[in-house]
């Protein structure tokens, strides 16, 4: 990993500390989160670490399992890192199902912290 | 459009009459997708990283396929922390960090990806689309090849 650039080694550090969280206990991903923080979750947006963390704990599914099937991290302008998921979950029962999530980091007092996040499932409008 | 937020009207309008355009130049004259990055653009594609005006036009300019075909399914919008914006369009994996420079919106990110996982699925692209649009630079110096290609 020592040759990788740095925002690929942070980003993808991030990416596998969040979807652990996400799978195993994901009323701790607070941390993660600030009170600037923005989520959109299927097109509804949530601002702030209590908010983010209430609506990521009241998600309808008991087990969820993330597959990351391609991650890839840019730096920003403003020294942020844009990280972009590709993969598949499965909640439950349910079928297997594609997602794309994406991820804002800053870093903060020395912490990389999630300032966006945005997710969707691969559902389209076709068979 | 009124009682959107202002981060919601600026990505829409990009994800609604930007980004036709940007295909409509995908389709027919590649080359011309230069006049919407700067030198400090990043590209990804297909988790090949590229830099820089050329090396990006150069890149989608090779790509061997004529046209593509998309369709946007569901598009987000947010603000950032340093009041940017950020827009990503699912049914198109296709992701753009968007900077305001002399008054013109630019990409200065994008990021490209097609969502083929390990089973059979249908032969659509799929692909997201995330756009990044920093503030009127007061502290960012404008640097001297700034298009202004984008103009509401």
């Amino acid at each position: 990993m020592g040759d990788k650039p740095i925002w690929e080694q942070i980003g993808s550090s991030f990416i596998q500390h969040y979807y652990q969280l996400f799978d195993n206990v994901r009323t701790q991903l607070g941390a993660i989160y600030i009170d600037a923080s923005c989520l959109t979750w299927e097109g509804q947006q949530f601002q702030g670490k209590a908010a983010i963390v209430e609506k990521l704990s009241s998600l309808p599914f008991q087990k969820i399992q993330h597959s990351i099937t391609a991650q890839d991290h840019q730096p920003t302008p403003d020294s942020c890192i844009i990280s972009m998921v590709v993969g598949q979950l499965k909640a439950d029962e349910d079928p297997i199902v594609g997602f794309h999530q994406m991820f804002l980091l800053k870093n903060i007092n020395y912490a990389w912290v999630c300032t966006n996040d945005m997710f969707r499932l691969a559902l389209y409008n076709f068979g | 459009m009124g009682d959107m937020p202002i981060w919601e009207q600026i990505g829409s309008n990009l994800m609604w009459n930007k980004i036709p355009h940007y295909y409509q130049l995908f389709d027919n004259d590649r080359t011309q997708l230069g006049a919407i990055y700067v030198d400090t653009s990043c590209l990804k594609w297909e988790g090949q990283p590229f830099q820089g005006k050329a090396p990006i036009v150069e890149k989608l300019s090779s790509l061997p396929f004529q046209k593509i075909q998309h369709s946007i399914t569901a598009q987000d919008h947010q603000p950032t922390p340093h009041s940017c914006i950020i827009s990503t369009a699912v049914g198109q994996l296709k992701m753009f960090l968007l900077k305001n420079i002399s008054n013109a919106w630019v990409y200065t990110n994008d990021m490209f990806r097609l969502a083929l996982h390990n089973f059979g699925c249908p032969p659509l692209s799929r692909h997201s689309r995330c756009f990044f649009l920093p503030p009127l630079p007061s502290a960012i110096p404008t640097p001297p090849d700034a298009p202004n290609i984008m103009h509401r």
